[in-house]
Formats: structure tokens, C-alpha cells, sequence
């Protein structure tokens, strides 16, 4: 602190390194007292010429003490008045100190800054401006698009990157001015600097494609020229800008056959036939293009660099679904890439082909099994898991592949122990899509099998584990062939425990015990009006070894339809009942929740099991609780949801508790728990209306206590995006508490200070925390959705063409919906596609609290399969806390909170063979 | 100015490669070969052309080698120590250390057969003391005005193009070169430079090539196929080159198929050949250089030293033997104790030269071959062309032309037909003017000079200020008419004015000055006043 009176008489002079070195020290001592800031503050900005080393300290003051932030952000600011190198540093170190709402850079400022004398400062306004600062979109294209002339290569470097960020956010409704930025990338394509023709090739792509997305009409002809230009650039000696041209060519959206196969051959294809078949323009446009097509991506594929020869794979995922043609040919490429030395392109070739697979253009022929089942022996583990990844959804043609198949995969059991459980699962795939070979493949083994079980021969359990797998998964889903001998379902019972796992995908343990034992009665012994088929669906109704099935499932659906009738009959009774009941449940669910606040005491003391014991027992007894009304449901959904969440904090504390060596976490396990408070305390937020003020800041400070347990125990990546959320969520209780002037609790106090003062050290507020008591008041409504889809289950699919559309007719009715809440039904397949469509809340018919939608939901992308099952789900946009939108193309911006369980929805394919 | 190209060798030809530029004043011989079809005369280049007096040290600035194959270092002994060179000699590393050992088995071969030596051991020794060995993309400033550099050139180990630099003349030689990499070389790599003239081998002018996959696999094919008949697998290559690229395949194959048929490498050159590759590993592939810190690819698991015994025992094996193209050595021997059965296979590159056992073998399918006038096998062994060739195909050579975009082309290293249909495209795709001289033609071209003109300040400091503007224009004024776009829309420009801004003025008995254009007003005033 002596220092202090030093460092002002001092201010004329220029600061010497030494005072620099011990303001610095200073500055980020938590401790310093404040006046000792403001003087150093005053010396800071006082000294005659701000340097580099000022405009960092003065960022220094900033993070590490929040009260002198503003003050620190305005002298940084009127640093920028200038246009020198000085004033772009300090536009740089105010884009560090990261302010909840982005600087706003006026337009004057920026131009001038750009059109400075320094050249790095102009390098990097082009850069970040667009990213870091708010800046009028049509200023900053014309500046970036100015700057491409500049004579300085790393200008054009940086103002093309600025255009590439620029195509990301803004609309450009001007093709002029859209075709003129394309144009003047492809001319700095020759550019002599490779990074200027890395960044073209990127702007080349990215206008490339919103150029063609301007004209529906002239689409097919832009997204083709695009095509070749990127094309051409696959040649370039250097490695980066051969990257970025396969990372271009990943984007594109349609190209004409022709120039696809085109880039498949070195030699130029003069095909008559194919030209009468292209029309006019387009032929035209191949003849001048094809040159620069020719051979692209053998190019790509045959590389020096793996670098190149991934992005080249990646660029294949995409263009594979645009011709089945191409598809085929570049398959025949890309089985090649399975003998690649590096594993990274062995993996990509691979996972091109799954997605190939699932798109149904993986036509797999005789000559490329060698290389393709080859990889089921590779040395590398993720490589044999890719490949059976596809073999599980693969359609082989004929029986020779399929009995290849199934000797590499028992190879692969052999020389691969560890992966038993996954080649099983294979099997059963395997087995489930073919089953037309199966009846061989039991015929060749039956023999073995029994001997196995008959205990005359060497028993490889592997081996027959494998082969029973195969010969049970046939008859699922499939009418019943007869070839499969029903004692091979009685072996398969023995070994159940073993390969349950591999069919953990459609039912479990119990349920495929029950489809053995009945599949291993012969045929005869069935009751003959049950179709063997439909016994399936009413697998897991079943526990044990039930004879009868199938009746079981009829009498409960009956006893089913008797309640609801009861239901229907009885309405009037209801209503008098409700009042009543509600505030009975009011009184329950309060004196559930009154227990809390108690039991937290309870932890302090260490006794964390007994807590939980408890709280699971109060868990148990609130769901087993059912009432009628509406508001009774509220209720108890709240209250089940916020028991939860105690629990779970609980559990977490117990992390913060000093070790007392009874048991150990792992941080695996305390992360995967904090990812689940962190997702019910969202649902709680988000699906709950109508919170008094003091239930809400009991809530918050919840929420509050979470992030800060959060940021205390995880040494996250994403530190800052926790912190940015837990200082809103603070300024939010901090204005609660400043409406209701209600005393914050201790524990809110400790955190404002440790914000205050930029600290990390947040055991020091948590260990104030309690729990609060939470009276509940009753007015708390809970926001959901039921969905139901009529007359589908797994017996009974919806039809499907593959690669039509498919309709999903769903019934929704919504509760407590109100206005300003955006609601999507969320699609997704097992292969994790995701599909989303926007619910509009004006369609739904209903007043009041209820509301109900008949909506036919189209789902676009039906995949090339016999069959495939979607799961819908409707969801709520999380709009609580408006700290990171997820940026989505077309979708939701901010995360989901189901509003309802999944439903899955069953198709078949129509034109399966 | 001009550069003045003077062919001594492989013009319209492959063989004997030998290019006389004289660029900006410069005289500079690029590669120093000799032909391997002929013993007479025609062996070597025509020096005298050169210089006839004979004082090559006057007449040359500098000598560059590209790379260690005889065709392109041959002579460069002969020229040194017979005919008296004594300038500066320039190559690779790797090239100077492999070159010798190529001369000194060329020197071995001609002693064997008994014909006259060109030049001795100690020539080669004396020879070598004289090269001066450089670095990929190191810039060697060879006198005052002549700066040369060398970019990496795939082709063999240590094979480079050259870059040369004369005042503002610019050009390169390529040498030979390969645009796809194989399992032990990269593939060329050069920066975009502004050349005036591009000087590049046209091997395969018209061949384009497919996938290397397919080949590989097909070579592999072959091989197993023959192997697992109880065939021997006769592999004729080049020492250096070929032998590791394609036992790097095998060896791979091997472990991977566990075949444990043996593998032999003929002489102990090519042993020593390894041996230098691990030495210069930086030299090699991306993926070698990576790997080798964990496991040398040149350290083969299959491969065994071979034994004359060898030859005539039972039961399948793969041998690589010296020299390529079943020109003479232990490969001729091997061939003609191998050939008459049909169960062996012999391997032939895509291509050899005229007068070799293995031209003979791949034009044509001959049953019976005169080695020399007393011997004649018969041949019933499989023939497998292996298209594995480490020159470019014409699409590379395309591309680089296209990516370096000189002024002006020339073919050499290539067959005369081949050559003028690769000229033809160059000239009508490209619009660069392409040429094919013969041996021994000189063709001249137009050189770059520029201007070197004062800057005045106020111009320089307006070049510091940008300034530019758009303007909207009809496509169809300014573009060219191929360019002529679809719907006639005014096409957005950008154009940066400041250098436009600048006007160049040649006074009198001055420098030439370069002002910025409010200055040259004010000049011209001044001069009305004076007038």
C-alpha cells in the first residue's frame, strides 16, 4: 500500500516496467482496498500515453474487481477514439472482459479504426469485429468486400474470414451484392498467399451457396459451378486450402449427377447418352465445368496428408445422398479407405458408410467383402465397433455375404474377447433383417449346436452363444418361418443371462425369457387363435414363464376400457369432490415439504444416508398419491419434482462434506448428477407457473445454489458460460429482493460479495447455505402436454414409402399453456436424427386451461428400412434464463423441457421385398 | 530481355537429360544426364554446343542436378573431370549421397561388359567434392544476381524442382516429378510464383491414371496369386525407388495376410539403399516421417538377404533385382533361368526404354527373346505390367501448370507424338504458348523486366491509405465475352484505387518516377510556367 503515494507523484513521468509489474500485483490481490484501485485507476488513465501494458491493466482491474468496471471500461473506450494500433488493443480488450449485452460499435468508429495506418489493427477489426461487436450488417460487408483488394495479404485474409462470418448471421436480400462478394473470392482462388486462398475457398462455399439459395430457379446451376469451383481447388499445393475445399464441398446441398461422377474420374467423361439426358444449360455448363471436376475426390481420397483424406471422406457423407449412382462409385473408392494407415480415415470411411447405410445407398457387392469385413479384424477397437455399427443395419443381397459376414464377426469374437457383447448385438441385427438366411445358416449348424448342448463335443460357448443369437432374432418382427427347430429357443434359455444384452434395444431380460419359453413349445401345442406374432406385443406384460400368454393381455385391456367407462359416467361427482380434495392435497403436499428444511439440518451433522432414506420414502408416497382434479395434479407434480431435486442435492452435498471414507465418487458420477439437478431444476422452472415471490426466490436460490456448487466442484470447459448464467440468474433475485425489500438469506449475501469481487471461491457462500421452508400456496400450475398417436403400436405400424414423407396424426392436449410459451414436437430416430416442427399455439381448440390439437406432423427424412420407430415428444422452450441461445438452423433457439414421455411411433415399409 | 533455352538432351526424348538456360545473362545447366540406350557417341550431351572453345567454366554460371537417376547425373563426372568443368555444382542431399553410389554401379556394369570407361572412381570421388548440397525451400544466392531454390518433387528421395531467379526473370525446372504421393515419397509441392518460363518432363504426356488403390491392389493380387502357386515372383527395379515403395507394399501385405514366403533384395546396394532412407527420412512421406519415431517403415520384417543358391531352389519367393527393366546384372540372369516357366511372374514397370529386355516383354507378347546373339529364352512366365510409374500422369502435369500459371512452357522428357497433344492442350485450355524443342534446338522467349522507378512520398503514403471504391457495371462492357453472364444483371466490382492513382512519369536524363496523380497536375504546371 506505500506504493500508492509513489505511483502519483510519479504520473508525469512514463511508467516504468517496475511500477507496472507492482500495480499489476495489486490489481489482482482480491484484498486491495479500494481507494488504492482508484488512485491507481486515476494513474492509469492519467499517464500521458497510454501503452499496451496500461490497457491491460486496466483489463486487469476490470475482471478482478467488478465495482471498477464500468470505470475501467470507459477509459478503455475513450482509448479508441483514436484510430491507432492502441485503440483496436483496447477494442480487444473490451471483447475480453466479455459484458453481459455486446458493446455496440458506432459506425464511425468502426470505419475509422479499419481505414487506421496500423495494419495488424486493421487485420484484426476485419477479423472479430463482425463476431465480437454489433455492427451494422451492410457497413461491415462493404468494408470486408473493400478490403479484399487490400495489398496486404493477411488483410484479404482477415476480410474474407470477416465475410465468412458475416454469410453465417445476415440475410442478404440484394443477389447483387451477394454475386459480387462470390465473384471476388473466386478471383482471389489464384490469390498468391495460401492463407488468402485457404480463407476464398471458405467464402467461395459459404456465398457460393447463399447465391444459389437466392434463385430457385437458377439453384441447380449455382450449386454446380460452386461444385466445380471448389473442385478445382483440390489441386492447390496447399494442404489447408485442399481441407477447406473437401470441407466446402461437405456443404453442398444439390449437384447434378454428372458432375458428381465427374469427380470420381481423373479422365473427362464425354458420355453422349448422359449428355441428351441432361438438359440444355446444364450440359453446357458440364462441358466448360469438367475439367476442374475431373477426379476431384479420387484426389482427395488418394492424399499424402490424412488430413485431407478425412475431409475428403467427411465430404462423402453428404454428396453420397445426393445420386445412388454416385453413391455406388464412391463406394467403390471409399472400401479402399479401410486400408488406410491412419485410423482417424479408417474411422471417417467408415462412418460414411453408416450414414450411407441409413440412407439406404450402401449397396454392398461381392468384391468389396474382403476389404469391408476386413475391418471386423482390424487391430483398432472403435474401428471393428464402426464396422459393426453398419453391419447391424446393412441389407446383404444374397447368402454368400451374409454367411461371409457372419464368419468375420465369429473371427472377430474369437481374436476379440472384450467385444463379445457387441458382436452379439450384431448378430441379433443380423439375424432380425435376414431372416430369409437364417433357415440355412440353422440347417449348417443345427448339428453343432446340439452337440454342444448335448455335452458330446467341445463346448466353444462363444461360438454357439453367437449362432443361437442369430437363429432366435429371425422370427422377431417376422411372421414364423417354421425352419427354426423350437429346441434352439430351450437352448437359448440356458444361456439367457449371456445374450439378454444383445436384444436390450427392443425388450428385456424378462420379456425375451417369455418369447423363448413360448417359441420353444412346438408349434402345435399353441392355442390356434393367437397368431404367434401377436404374442410379441404382449411380451412384457409377462413375468415368468406364463403358458397362456396371450389372454393376459386381452383381459387387462378390457378391465382397461370398464375404468374408463366408470369414469365417464361419473363427471358430476368429480367437480364436488375436487374442491375439497385440492385443499386436502394443498395441506399434504405442504406438510411433505415442511419436512425438508429439517432434514437439511440433519446433513450438516453428516447423515446423509438417513436423509435420503427419508426423502425417498416421502418420494414413494407422493407418487403413489392420485387425485382427480387438475389442480391436485399441480400440486403433487410440483411437489414430486422439487422432492427430487432435494434429493439429488443431497447427494451432491455430500461431495462438499469432508470425506469421511465411507464411500468415494467418482467425478464422472458427481458431473452426471449435477447434469441432473442442472435438468430438473429447468423443469421445475420452466414447466411451473404462477410461483409467488417468495416461492420464486426460494427457487432461485436454488438454482443459484446448483451453479455455485457447480462452478465449485467441476473444473468445467465451460466455467464461463456457468458463470455468466449464475450472475443472471443473481441480478434476478437481487431485483426480487429489491421490489418485496425482503432480507436476503446468508447465503445470498456471501455470493453477491464473492461476485463482487470476481472470486472463484464458492465453498465459502455454499457453506451458508440452508434449506429454506417452502410454503406452498397453491396457485402453482403445471405446464404439460399429453400426446397420443391412435391405433399404432408395434403390431399395428403406420405404412411408409422410404424416402416419403410419412404423416404422424397426434392427438395433443395442453394444460396450463399460456401464450407467450413456443412449443415444438421434437421427432428423432435411434440413429439420433432429429427433426423438429413448430407447434402454433392459435391453432388449439379450447378455453381456459385445457386446450386440444388434432395435428398431422409430417417427418421428412424415413429412412431406407423395413422398419423404423420414431419417437415424438412434445417440448417446451427453456426461456428462463436467455444467457446462450443454441443457434439451430430452423429450430428451437434455446434448449427443450419435454412436456410429455416419449411416444414412439411405429412404421413399416410398403414396398419391403 | 529474353531466355534463351538451348536442349542438349531428352528434348522430345527420354534420356540423357540436359537443359542449357540462359536467363538475364546467366548461363545454367540444368541436369547432367546420359542415355541408357546407347553406348556410343549419342551416350552423353553435345557440350561443344555450349561453348566450342571448350572453356565451359566461362560459358556456364552454375550446374543444377534434380535428381540421383543416371539419366540426370550420368554425364555430370564426365563433364567435371574430362571435359573440365570446375563451377559450382548444386543438388539435394540425399541426391549427393546417393548419386555416387549410382555412378560407381554404372561404372562397375560398363567394366563388366567390357566396354570403354567414360571415367574412373576417383573421378567420381573428385567429382562429388565439387557439388555443393542444398536444402528443400533454401534460397542460395549463387552469385550477385542468381538465386536458386528447391521445392520438393516427389519422384525418388531427395528429387526436387529448382526455382531460378535472374533480376526479374523468374523460371523452374522440374526435373521429374510425381503430383500423386505413394507409400514412401510425398508429392510435389512448390509455391505460386510468377514465372516467366516453366521447363517441365512430359513422361506421360497423355496417360491419365486411375485410383493408385486399384493398382496397388492388382499388383498385390498378382503377386499373391503367383506366390501361393509355388511360383517366384522376379521384381526387375531400380535400386532406389521403386524396390522400397513397392517392398513397403509387400511387407505390409505380408503381415497382414501372415504370408511367410520369402522376400529377397538382390545386391547390397539395395540393402545400403535402405539404409540411406532411414538416414533421410525427412525426405520421405507425411505419413513415414510420422510414423517414425515408433516404427521405421524401412525396417522390413519379410525381407532376407539373397544367395546366388537361391535362384535354382525349389519353392515360391519374391526377389527384387537390379537393374530395372531387365537391362542386364543379376535381373537378366535371374530372367533367363526363371522365364520358361509359366508359374513365375515377372513384374515390368509401366515403362522402359527401347532396347531392353523389358521393352521387349511389355510391347507385344513375345515367346521367345535374343539377349545377345548366342542366347535366346524362351519366355511362358506371366508378364504383370505394374502401371506404378513415379512420374505424374498428364492431369498433373496439367494441374501444375495450371497452379504455377507462367508465361510460357516448354515440354521436354517425353516421346515426340505424346508430347505435341499435351503442347496442343496446354496452349487451348490454359492459354499459355507451349513449346517441344529437339535436341539440340534453342528456343528463345520473352523475359519479364521491370521498371524500377522512384516512388514519390505523397504516392507512397497514399498507397498506405485504403481506398476503394464499388461501382456497378454492365457485365458485358467489362468481362470478357466468354464470361458473359446469364441474366445481364450489373455486377457489383470492387476496385482499390490507390495504386491506380499513381501515374508513371519519364522525364529526361531522370529515373522513372512513380507520382501520385493531384502531384502530376501540379508538375505539368510547373513545366507551362518554365515554357
Amino acid at each position: 500500500m506505500d506504493d500508492t503515494p509513489q505511483l502519483q507523484s510519479n504520473s508525469e513521468q512514463p511508467l516504468t516496467l517496475h511500477t507496472l509489474s507492482s500495480i499489476r500485483s495489486l490489481l489482482i490481490n482480491p484484498s486491495t482496498p479500494k481507494p488504492t484501485l482508484s488512485s491507481i485507476l486515476q494513474t492509469l488513465t492519467r499517464s500521458s500515453q497510454l501503452t499496451h501494458h496500461t490497457l491491460n491493466l486496466l483489463t486487469d482491474l476490470a475482471i478482478h474487481h467488478p465495482s471498477f468496471s464500468q470505470l475501467a471500461l470507459d477509459s478503455l473506450l475513450t482509448a479508441t477514439e483514436s484510430p491507432t494500433r492502441l485503440a483496436v488493443d483496447s477494442l480487444a480488450s473490451i471483447s475480453e472482459l466479455s459484458f453481459p449485452d455486446s458493446f455496440e460499435l458506432d459506425d464511425g468508429r468502426f470505419v475509422s479504426l479499419c481505414f487506421g495506418p496500423s495494419i495488424p489493427g486493421r487485420i484484426w477489426m476485419l477479423k472479430n469485429a463482425g463476431y465480437l461487436f454489433k455492427v451494422r450488417p451492410a457497413l461491415l460487408f462493404t468494408v470486408l468486400l473493400g478490403f479484399t483488394k487490400d495489398p496486404y495479404p493477411y488483410v484479404r485474409a482477415a476480410s474474407l474470414e470477416g465475410l465468412v462470418g458475416l454469410s453465417e448471421r445476415g440475410d442478404f436480400n440484394d443477389v447483387s451484392m451477394v454475386k459480387g462478394c462470390y465473384q471476388r473470392a473466386l478471383q482471389l482462388l489464384t490469390d498468391m498467399e495460401d492463407c488468402v486462398r485457404i480463407s476464398a475457398v471458405r467464402v467461395v462455399a459459404s456465398w457460393g451457396l447463399m447465391l444459389s439459395a437466392s434463385n430457385a430457379d437458377m439453384k441447380a446451376y449455382w450449386c454446380n459451378e460452386v461444385f466445380a469451383k471448389l473442385c478445382s481447388m483440390v489441386r492447390d499445393m496447399s494442404m489447408k486450402v485442399r481441407v477447406e475445399a473437401f470441407n466446402g464441398l461437405a456443404k453442398m446441398e444439390i449437384v447434378s449427377k454428372d458432375f458428381l461422377l465427374q469427380s470420381l474420374s481423373k479422365r473427362v467423361l464425354r458420355n453422349e447418352k448422359q449428355m441428351e439426358a441432361m438438359d440444355q444449360s446444364t450440359s453446357e455448363q458440364f462441358v466448360t465445368l469438367a475439367t476442374s471436376v475431373a477426379g476431384a475426390l479420387v484426389h482427395g481420397l488418394e492424399e499424402e496428408f490424412f488430413e485431407v483424406r478425412k475431409s475428403a471422406c467427411q465430404s462423402l457423407h453428404t454428396l453420397t445422398i445426393l445420386s445412388v449412382e454416385f453413391a455406388r462409385e464412391a463406394l467403390d473408392l471409399l472400401m479402399d479407405m479401410l486400408n488406410d494407415d491412419s485410423v482417424v480415415v479408417r474411422l471417417q470411411a467408415l462412418e460414411t458408410m453408416h450414414h450411407m447405410a441409413i440412407n439406404g445407398c450402401l449397396k454392398l457387392q461381392e468384391k468389396h467383402l474382403h476389404m469391408f469385413l476386413g475391418a471386423l479384424v482390424d487391430n483398432c477397437r472403435e474401428v471393428r465397433c464402426a464396422e459393426r455399427k453398419i453391419l447391424k443395419i446393412v441389407k446383404l443381397n444374397d447368402l454368400a455375404m451374409f454367411k461371409s459376414s457372419i464368419d468375420r464377426l465369429m473371427e472377430n469374437l474369437d481374436s476379440y474377447l472384450q467385444d463379445e457383447a457387441d458382436v452379439f448385438s450384431a448378430f441379433s441385427h443380423l439375424g432380425r433383417n435376414h431372416k430369409k438366411f437364417v433357415g440355412y445358416i440353422v440347417k449348417e449348424t443345427f448339428e453343432e449346436v446340439e452337440a454342444a448342448f448335448e455335452g458330446n463335443d467341445e463346448f466353444k460357448s462363444a461360438r454357439i452363444a453367437a449362432l443361437l443369437i442369430i437363429s432366435i432374432s429371425a422370427p422377431l418382427f417376422n411372421e414364423y418361418l417354421g425352419v427354426i427347430p423350437p429346441v434352439l429357443f430351450s437352448y437359448a434359455v440356458t444361456l439367457l443371462d449371456r445374450i439378454y444384452d444383445a436384444f436390450s434395444d427392443i425388450m428385456d431380460k424378462d420379456a425375451l425369457l417369455a418369447y423363448l419359453c413360448e417359441k420353444s413349445r412346438p408349434p402345435s401345442y399353441s392355442a390356434p387363435n393367437i397368431s404367434h406374432s401377436e404374442g410379441e406385443q404382449q411380451l412384457p406384460l409377462i413375468e415368468g414363464d406364463t403358458p397362456n400368454c396371450a389372454s393376459n393381455g386381452v383381459i387387462d385391456s378390457e378391465v382397461g376400457s370398464q375404468i374408463m367407462k366408470e369414469q365417464k359416467e361419473l363427471p358430476s361427482y368429480q367437480v364436488e369432490q375436487h374442491q375439497s380434495e385440492y385443499s386436502e392435497v394443498t395441506k399434504f403436499v405442504n406438510f411433505i415439504l415442511a419436512k425438508c428444511p429439517d432434514m437439511w439440518q440433519t446433513i450438516e451433522t453428516g447423515l446423509t444416508n438417513e436423509v435420503l432414506r427419508s426423502l425417498r420414502c416421502l418420494k414413494e408416497e407422493l407418487s403413489t398419491m392420485k387425485f382427480d382434479s387438475l389442480g391436485s395434479h399441480d400440486a403433487l407434480a410440483f411437489a414430486l419434482l422439487y422432492i427430487r431435486i432435494i434429493i439429488l442435492l443431497v447427494e451432491v452435498w455430500e461431495h462438499l462434506l469432508p470425506a469421511k471414507g465411507s464411500r468415494s465418487h467418482g467425478m464422472g458420477e458427481l458431473e452426471f448428477k449435477l447434469g441432473k439437478l442442472d435438468r430438473r431444476i429447468k423443469e421445475l422452472m420452466s414447466t411451473f407457473v404462477g410461483f409467488s415471490a417468495e416461492e420464486e426466490l426460494n427457487m432461485l436460490e436454488l438454482i443459484l445454489v446448483t451453479y455455485a456448487l457447480r462452478l465449485c466442484k467441476l473444473e468445467t470447459i465451460c466455467v464461463n458460460l456457468t458463470f455468466k448464467r449464475l450472475t443472471s440468474i443473481y441480478s434476478c433475485v437481487e431485483s426480487i429482493l429489491k421490489e418485496r425489500s425482503v432480507l436476503p438469506s446468508n447465503f445470498v449475501v456471501e455470493l453477491g460479495k464473492l461476485l463482487h469481487e470476481c472470486s472463484l471461491q464458492f465453498d465459502r457462500c455454499l457453506k451458508l447455505f440452508s434449506l429454506k421452508k417452502f410454503v406452498f400456496h397453491g396457485t402453482v400450475k403445471h405446464l404439460k402436454a399429453e400426446l397420443s398417436i391412435s391405433n399404432n403400436d408395434s403390431l399395428h405400424p403406420f405404412p411408409f414409402v422410404s424416402g416419403l414423407p410419412v404423416s404422424i396424426p397426434c392427438k395433443i392436449k395442453l394444460h396450463n399453456i399460456i401464450s407467450n410459451c413456443k412449443l415444438w414436437l421434437r421427432m428423432s430416430l435411434d440413429d439420433g436424427l432429429v427433426q423438429y416442427v413448430f407447434l402454433d399455439l392459435d391453432n388449439f381448440i379450447g378455453t381456459g386451461d385445457v386446450k386440444n390439437f388434432d395435428f398431422v406432423a409430417p417427418f421428412y427424412r424415413t429412412p431406407k428400412s423395413n422398419s423404423f420407430t420414431l419417437k415424438v415428444c412434445i417440448s417446451l422452450e427453456c426461456l428462463f434464463e436467455n444467457v446462450s441461445p443454441i443457434q439451430r438452423y430452423g429450430g428451437p433457439k434455446y434448449e427443450l423441457v419435454p412436456l410429455c414421455k416419449e411416444k414412439q411411433v411405429y412404421y413399416f415399409n410398403v414396398n419391403k421385398d | 530481355m529474353a531466355i534463351e533455352t538451348l536442349v542438349l538432351g531428352a528434348g522430345q526424348e527420354v534420356g540423357k537429360s540436359c537443359v542449357v538456360v540462359n536467363i538475364n545473362g546467366k548461363r545454367i545447366m540444368f541436369d547432367c544426364g546420359m542415355h541408357m540406350g546407347y553406348t556410343d557417341h549419342r551416350r552423353f550431351p553435345d557440350f561443344s554446343l555450349i561453348s566450342p572453345s571448350g572453356n565451359f567454366n566461362d560459358a556456364l554460371s552454375c550446374i543444377i542436378i534434380t535428381h540421383f537417376h543416371l539419366d540426370h547425373v550420368g554425364a555430370l563426372v564426365y563433364f567435371t573431370e574430362v571435359c573440365g568443368y570446375r563451377g559450382p555444382v548444386y543438388m539435394t542431399y540425399p541426391t549427393k549421397a546417393l548419386s555416387p553410389l549410382m555412378l560407381e554401379d554404372f561404372r562397375k556394369m560398363v567394366d563388366r561388359r567390357g566396354e570403354e570407361e567414360q571415367f574412373t572412381s576417383e573421378h567420381i570421388a573428385e567429382c562429388m567434392k565439387k557439388v555443393i548440397a542444398v536444402d528443400l525451400k533454401q534460397t542460395v544466392q549463387v552469385d550477385e544476381d542468381l538465386q536458386i531454390r528447391a521445392y520438393y518433387a516427389g519422384h525418388v528421395i531427395g528429387a526436387a524442382m529448382f526455382y531460378v531467379k535472374v533480376g526479374d526473370a523468374e523460371m523452374v525446372y522440374t526435373g521429374d516429378y510425381n503430383m500423386t504421393p505413394d507409400r514412401h515419397l510425398g508429392a510435389a509441392q512448390i509455391d505460386r510464383l510468377r514465372l516467366d518460363l516453366l521447363i517441365t518432363e512430359s513422361t506421360y504426356a497423355t496417360t491419365i491414371r486411375d485410383s493408385k488403390y486399384a493398382r496397388e491392389r492388382e499388383f498385390l493380387k498378382a503377386v499373391h496369386k503367383c506366390v501361393s502357386g509355388g511360383g517366384k515372383v522376379l521384381i526387375p527395379t531400380f535400386a532406389l525407388g521403386r524396390a522400397q515403395e513397392l517392398c513397403i507394399l509387400l511387407d505390409d501385405y505380408w503381415e497382414r495376410m501372415n504370408l511367410k514366403v520369402p522376400i529377397y533384395f538382390s545386391s547390397g546396394l539395395t540393402i545400403q539403399a535402405n539404409m540411406y532412407y532411414k538416414m533421410l527420412i525427412s525426405w520421405t512421406s507425411q505419413k513415414i516421417k510420422d510414423t517414425y519415431s515408433t516404427h521405421s517403415a524401412f525396417d522390413f520384417k519379410n525381407v532376407h538377404k539373397f544367395d546366388k543358391s537361391i535362384i535354382d531352389a525349389p519353392g515360391p519367393c519374391v526377389l527384387f533385382a537390379t537393374p530395372g527393366m531387365i537391362r542386364g546384372g543379376l535381373s537378366l540372369e535371374v530372367f533367363k533361368h526363371w522365364a520358361p516357366s509359366e508359374k513365375n511372374l515377372v513384374t515390368l514397370p509401366g515403362y522402359c526404354v527401347v532396347g531392353t529386355v523389358g521393352h521387349k516383354l511389355t510391347s507385344g507378347k513375345p515367346t521367345k527373346i535374343d539377349t545377345d546373339p548366342d542366347t535366346q529364352i524362351d519366355v511362358r512366365c506371366q508378364i504383370h505390367q505394374l502401371a506404378f510409374s513415379p512420374h505424374t500422369d498428364s492431369k498433373g502435369i496439367m494441374d501444375l501448370v495450371k497452379f504455377l500459371s507462367p508465361k510460357h512452357v516448354m515440354l521436354v522428357h517425353g516421346e515426340k507424338p505424346k508430347m505435341a497433344s499435351l503442347k496442343e492442350r496446354i496452349h487451348s485450355e490454359l492459354g499459355i504458348p507451349c513449346y517441344t524443342p529437339a535436341n539440340n534446338e534453342t528456343v528463345s522467349i520473352p523475359s519479364t523486366h521491370y521498371v524500377n522507378a522512384e516512388a514519390s512520398d505523397t504516392f507512397i503514403r497514399n498507397c498506405l491509405n485504403p481506398n476503394f471504391t464499388f461501382r456497378k457495371c454492365n457485365s458485358v462492357d467489362t468481362c470478357n465475352s466468354t464470361l458473359i453472364d446469364r441474366n445481364l444483371t450489373p455486377e457489383l466490382q470492387v476496385e482499390d484505387e490507390r495504386v491506380v492513382d499513381g501515374v508513371l512519369v519519364m522525364e529526361n536524363n531522370k529515373k522513372a518516377k512513380i507520382v501520385q496523380r493531384d502531384e502530376l497536375l501540379l508538375m505539368l504546371d510547373e513545366k507551362k510556367h518554365e515554357v
